[in-house]
């Protein structure tokens, strides 16, 4: 098997938004190794179960997004020009003056009237997606139709880069990281028996980990995640939210969830016996699959390893290497922790 | 052989060349003019110079376009080591968030305009290009050693050809309006011409038309051919202002542009099928037409214009037709000039 960023460059590669993640699931089975179970269920969640040598006194999952965001085509005008709508939380900024591809190879521009053309108001204002048209160099609705059709989703370009001191920059980072740690996992000889769900459609309101979660319905769940980092110039304190290179992010609140605190302390107890690098984050905000998961079936003690990330859902998302690193040490150390808790 | 106008963008598109350092724009566009004549040469100034007929008895026609482009040019490193810009042209600033960018150092890095999620920013306001900061992953110790102040920054974007006969890159303004000369040096090739001919690639057009005013001085025309971009339609933009793109070169018409030649262009598409729109002026043409027309003693100018799309973002559209009727009017103008001369 690969290594971890090897993982992460093929995961992210592949194209799938929520509600379409269909590629990404084919691609995250073809990386599982024969001994795992996986099933995928009605709304496309991978659920895989692995024998560990041991059965752990609890039931833990590990649970990571396959969904990113993108955008659909909603319209297509006489001139062959697509509307668009957004999937996702997307800030329409830094999508719109480059080039984005649908799946099947065509790239097209969404933008509007010249900067030349836009009165001091318009020019001060952030762009929006509604008076906005996607340009893929059709003149005609029928020659666009025969490339495009209504529903088909558009991507930001793909394109790995390693950025200076061991950063890591492309698309779909949220959440391919938090799977491709999973997948890292899976791939090892494992202690304790363990389930890994591939949620989708956590983008659009974190509905895939809730029928996982029920199907699953484990004692401890693990959520793998990346989070917004403000850590370049011009933000301050607690706006910067979290630091990259500072180590996984153990979250004790955010939009959805607030954390079983035992699990909180836990993360940093399991880390600084490993000599693992880890932080929390200063702002509540966000939020991500274990809002839906720790209210399942009952109730599910719930804890978030986020990798911190700079430009989250943008063709730039920015994280450091060794973070990931932290993060999957940490993932380990957690399973293992939860499996044996008494 | 004939160029193939994809490749020959391409080619063009690829090369950095922000304005005030066009240096390898200069040199790829100089190695493309060398297979029409060996007179050709980088001026003082940056600018290319190519003299393609020169009998001494002809009126003296320049077909000039920029070889510059818009960008952001390294102002500060900050002690945590991200770069402060200043924009050099009028880039778009409102589609340059979580941009990718080459900064020009001394080797090429990659970086990132930072951009902070919606839920941390607030507010209703496109950041300031003065605000933004380049995201590189170094050190404040390491960029040192790679970047100097004043390097030119330029948008990342890969030349790529549409579907149909459109093409997007960065840059296409003006590097479409130099391939239009160059198509048009071929097709004139080995024909009787009215016209002593020469050909400028012109530099530092965006921050005001700089270099033409030097070429224009040292060429010293009699008639003038500016071939830049001009706006092409999108749904929001005015339609007044606006021309349709895949419908042919826009003819200059306005007070600052010799009626005459106007004239004369639009009488030549009209015998030649060349498809054509007119572009109208109120004042002057915002090209490098209005330096060189009062360049020593004048010189008769018109504006031949290429319909683009998202003009000063990183990826722009034109219409490679539209490349090729500029090219043809250029050539039919060269070989049977003007009511006045002919």
């Amino acid at each position: 098997m690969p290594e971890l960023f090897e993982i992460i460059k093929e995961l992210c590669a592949a194209d799938g938004t929520s509600g379409d993640e269909r590629a990404v699931t084919k691609l995250i089975l073809s990386m599982l190794p024969d001994d795992c179970e996986a099933n995928v269920d009605a709304l496309g969640n991978i659920i895989v179960f692995k024998k560990g040598e041991k059965t752990p006194k609890n039931k833990v999952m590990l649970a990571a997004h396959q969904d990113e965001v993108g955008f659909t085509v909603t319209y297509i005008t006489d001139d062959g020009l697509l509307k668009l709508s957004a999937v996702g939380g997307i800030n329409h900024e830094v999508a719109v003056g480059r080039q984005l591809h649908f799946s099947n190879g065509t790239v097209g521009v969404i933008g509007g009237k010249a900067v030349h053309q836009q009165s001091e108001e318009e020019r001060g204002k952030p762009v929006k997606l509604d008076s906005l048209t996607m340009d893929i160099g059709a003149s005609s609705k029928a020659e666009a139709e025969k490339y495009v059709s209504l529903g088909d989703c558009a991507y930001f370009e793909s394109n790995y880069t390693e950025l200076g001191n061991g950063y890591l920059r492309e698309k779909a980072l949220d959440d391919r990281v938090g799977c491709a740690i999973m997948i890292d996992m899976l791939n090892k000889p494992l202690p304790y028996d363990v389930t890994c769900v591939f949620t989708v459609q956590e983008e659009i309101g974190t509905r895939g980990a809730k029928t996982a979660a029920y199907t699953v319905h484990p004692d401890y769940a693990i959520v793998l995640e990346t989070t917004t980092a403000c850590d370049f110039s011009g933000n301050d304190g607690e706006k910067r939210v979290c630091q990259l290179g500072d180590g996984c992010v153990i979250s004790y609140m955010d939009r959805g969830t607030i954390y079983d605190r035992e699990l909180y302390r836990l993360g940093f107890d399991l880390a600084n016996k490993s000599d693992i690098p880890c932080q929390t984050k200063t702002l509540v905000a966000g939020g991500n699959d274990s809002g839906a998961i720790h209210t399942s079936v009952g109730g599910i003690r719930t804890v978030a390893l986020s990798v911190p990330c700079r430009y989250l859902h943008s063709p730039s998302c920015t994280i450091k290497k060794s973070d990931a690193e932290s993060t999957a040490k940490l993932a380990y150390e957690m399973y293992l922790a939860l499996c044996e808790k008494s | 052989m004939t160029m193939n106008i994809n490749e020959m963008l391409y080619t063009l598109c690829s090369v950095d060349g922000v304005s005030g350092d066009e240096r390898s724009a200069s040199q790829a566009a100089l190695e493309m003019l060398r297979r029409f004549t060996d007179d050709c040469y980088i001026d003082n100034f940056g600018s290319v110079i190519g003299h393609i007929a020169k009998s001494g008895k002809k009126p003296k026609l320049l077909l000039d376009a920029h070889i510059d482009r818009v960008g952001l040019i390294v102002s500060y490193i900050d002690d945590a080591g991200f770069i402060k810009v200043g924009a050099v042209g009028g880039p778009d600033r409102r589609v340059l968030a979580a941009q990718s960018v080459t900064i020009h150092g001394k080797e090429k890095i990659k970086g990132t305009v930072s951009v902070l999620p919606p839920h941390v920013k607030g507010g209703d306001s496109a950041v300031k290009i003065e605000d933004m900061v380049i995201d590189t992953g170094f050190t404040k110790q390491q960029l040192s050693k790679i970047v100097e102040l004043g390097d030119m920054i330029t948008f990342d974007c890969e030349p790529t050809a549409l579907i149909g006969t459109r093409y997007c890159a960065g840059a296409l303004d003006d590097r479409c309006g130099v391939a239009s000369i160059l198509c048009a040096l071929e097709m004139m090739s080995g024909k009787e011409l009215a016209f002593d001919i020469d050909v400028s690639f012109t530099v530092q057009e965006e921050t005001g038309e700089r270099g033409a005013k030097i070429a224009a001085y040292d060429l010293d025309p009699d008639y003038v051919l500016e071939m830049d971009v001009s706006f092409a339609k999108t749904p929001d933009s005015d339609r007044a202002k606006c021309a349709d793109m895949s419908k042919g070169v826009m003819i200059g018409i306005a007070p600052s542009l010799s009626r005459e030649l106007s004239e004369r262009l639009i009488c030549l598409a009209k015998e030649n099928d060349i498809p054509y729109q007119l572009e109208v002026m109120g004042g002057e043409t915002g090209t490098n037409a209005d330096t060189i027309s009062v360049n020593k003693s004048g010189a008769k100018a018109c504006t031949l214009s290429i319909p683009l799309k998202f003009m000063h973002t990183p990826a722009e559209i034109i219409d490679t037709e539209d490349v090729m009727s500029t090219a043809r009017l250029i050539a039919e103008f060269a070989m049977k000039g003007g009511a006045d001369n002919a």
